[in-house]
């Protein structure tokens, strides 16, 4: 077996007993880099001096029989709308083209400070905004199961890495399915923890009140591994939680766990073979114990409306600070009006040019009151709704995506059609739930990805549920 | 709900884009069907339900300056656009807005 297609549970084990050096690891995912990315562009920027550096230094300390714990050494991929302090980080966009990150995001810090390998940073779409990764100033990522085909989005660069052996784990980011959504249709596993968990301190911020930071791994066992280390509370991010810490909570089976389907979720408008796919899943967690039922789950449709609204207006305003002045790209030689409208045109491409239109125009005025203070009120209403499921339930499952991997350019032309690809993932993040995407089989010839959403803070509830899963097939 | 040119051009306006006359056809199409899809957050009765805040902590950190050492410094200079020396250069703010739109 090639080393760069260990887990990193397994690659800890080799490390720790002296089989294999983080040098060793780092080259073998830097040459699968050198062979694949060209055709894949799941990394933008590789940073192969400084990851062997790293892995350099891990060596020595595991030569000083020290560790700094399970990531040390471990080769990962970083979401290019992370900042490290020194490279370029740019969002996916051409406004932000050549921009240096002058400080380090908690989770970089926390990723350094124990010791991973940071490969290089992965493509995405520009500021997290798309489901297919079409839509980076970059050009696209391609899925690696059929080259034709997108990876999803907004983090395919990291699932890609993931899914193509590049990288043992990689950071994404998820506002709406920007991790789960990629994973199921590259067929790895992809983790949004719970709103809170995770500081988003140095995350580019696209809809601050439901973005949030997690892992792409191989196994439900090695996101678990990444979300120890980038957890916790942090005194530049007001919305973390002092919540009890994540502690993994491995399963034998699911004796006494039950599972809801959410009856609207599970209505028309998926592809036939997603449906019998994750319903075979659905058997399997039966099968090792799972007491299973169907679920009332009122207002799942209006959740993408809900998003649809909440988080342009977030947009118009988060992306309001690219204007050409203090950093990004400036059209030289205009008038102050002139060099905010020219520089702005120029540096953001459709998608965010349309979301910040939308979001100016749900917050004027005449309108809020109708579009984002509505929303607001249906959010109550849904987190509500997710609360009485959870009353009945331990955990919901659904797919994670309504259709396996489409074709690059299919969606593109109508945004509407490439939005309703969210409608199993937004309802997460608008209730700030933790939930799982698990690969669950084919539809198409392309991997499904099986979503499981738990309780606030249940991570691992969902995880445990999730590994048992794999463990099964 | 369709939206006229003009209304499409304010908001460009209100945004600073700068859209050409295809860019805003195309932006008036876009905003027509998306906020077509989400009119249906009209029909819900969600007076009795409070607008949503998500929680956060509600201590406050000490708002105090923090040092920069001069390596961030360096990379904070350097991202400036334009620049005279240390100091970030940038249009005339007192030239006036754009047929006093703005």
């Amino acid at each position: 077996m090639k080393l760069n297609e260990l887990t990193i549970a397994e690659a800890r084990k080799k490390l720790d007993a002296g089989d294999i050096t983080s040098i060793d690891l780092t080259k073998a995912c830097l040459e699968e880099i050198k062979n694949q990315n060209p055709t894949l562009n799941a990394f933008i920027e590789v940073y192969e001096a400084d990851a062997l550096e790293q892995a350099e230094r891990s060596d020595e300390r595991h030569s000083r029989s020290e560790c700094w714990g399970a990531l040390d050494g471990i080769p990962l991929g970083l979401k290019d709308n992370l900042l490290n302090q020194g490279k370029e980080t740019t969002s996916g966009s051409n406004i932000l083209k050549g921009h240096i990150s002058a400080y380090d995001a908690t989770v970089v810090r926390k990723l350094k400070e124990l010791g991973a390998v940071i490969l290089g940073r992965t493509n995405m779409d520009e500021f997290a905004m798309g489901s297919s990764t079409e839509h980076s100033a970059y050009g696209p990522t391609k899925n690696p199961h059929d080259l034709e085909r997108v990876p999803g989005g907004s983090s395919g660069g990291s699932a890609v890495a993931v899914a193509a052996h590049l990288a043992l784990g990689a950071l994404g980011s998820d506002t709406g399915g920007s991790i789960r959504q990629p994973a199921a249709l590259c067929g790895t596993v992809g983790l949004k923890p719970t709103y809170g968990r995770v500081s988003r301190y140095g995350l580019m911020a696209m809809a601050s009140s439901l973005d949030q930071i997690g892992p792409f791994a191989k196994t439900a066992e090695d996101a678990g591994l990444i979300l120890e280390a980038l957890q916790g509370a942090d005194k530049m991010d007001q919305t973390t939680s002092d919540h009890a810490a994540f502690v993994p909570e491995w399963k034998k089976d699911l004796k006494g766990v039950r599972i809801g389907l959410p009856r609207q979720a599970w209505g028309a408008g998926m592809h036939d073979e997603v449906r019998s796919e994750v319903m075979k899943s659905v058997e399997i967690l039966k099968s090792r114990g799972a007491e299973v039922k169907e679920v009332d789950l009122p207002y799942a449709d209006e959740a993408l409306a809900v998003y649809y609204v909440v988080m342009p207006c977030e947009v118009s305003a988060n992306l309001a600070r690219f204007d050409g002045m203090r950093y990004g790209l400036r059209e030289k030689g205009l008038p102050l009006f002139e060099t905010y409208a020219k520089s702005r045109a120029e540096g953001f491409g459709p998608e965010a040019r349309r979301r910040i239109l939308l979001g100016t125009y749900a917050l004027s005025r005449g309108y809020y009151d109708a579009y984002y203070l509505q929303a607001k009120r249906v959010q109550s209403m849904i987190r509500r709704a997710y609360e009485q499921a959870f009353s009945e339930v331990d955990m919901l499952v659904t797919p994670t995506a309504p259709n396996p991997a489409f074709r690059l350019g299919e969606k593109t032309s109508d945004p509407l059609t490439m939005y309703l690809e969210d409608v199993f993932t937004v309802g997460v993040n608008v209730a700030g739930l933790p939930a799982v995407s698990v690969p669950c089989g084919k539809a198409d010839g392309m991997p499904v990805g099986m979503h499981i959403i738990g309780r606030h803070f249940d991570e691992a509830g969902i995880l445990a549920a999730a590994r048992v899963f794999e463990e099964k097939i | 709900m369709a939206l006229t040119t003009n209304e499409v051009k304010q908001l460009a306006d209100l945004a600073r884009l700068d859209l050409s006359e295809d860019e805003v056809k195309a932006a008036e199409q876009d905003l027509e069907n998306i906020l077509g899809y989400v009119e249906r957050l009209q029909k819900i009765d969600a007076s009795g339900a409070e607008p949503f805040a998500m929680p956060a902590r509600t201590e406050w950190r000490e708002d105090v300056s923090l040092p920069c050492d001069h390596a961030s410094c360096e990379i904070i200079l350097s991202n400036f656009p334009e620049r005279s020396g240390d100091l970030l250069k940038t249009p005339g703010v007192f030239e006036s807005p754009k047929g006093k739109k703005a």
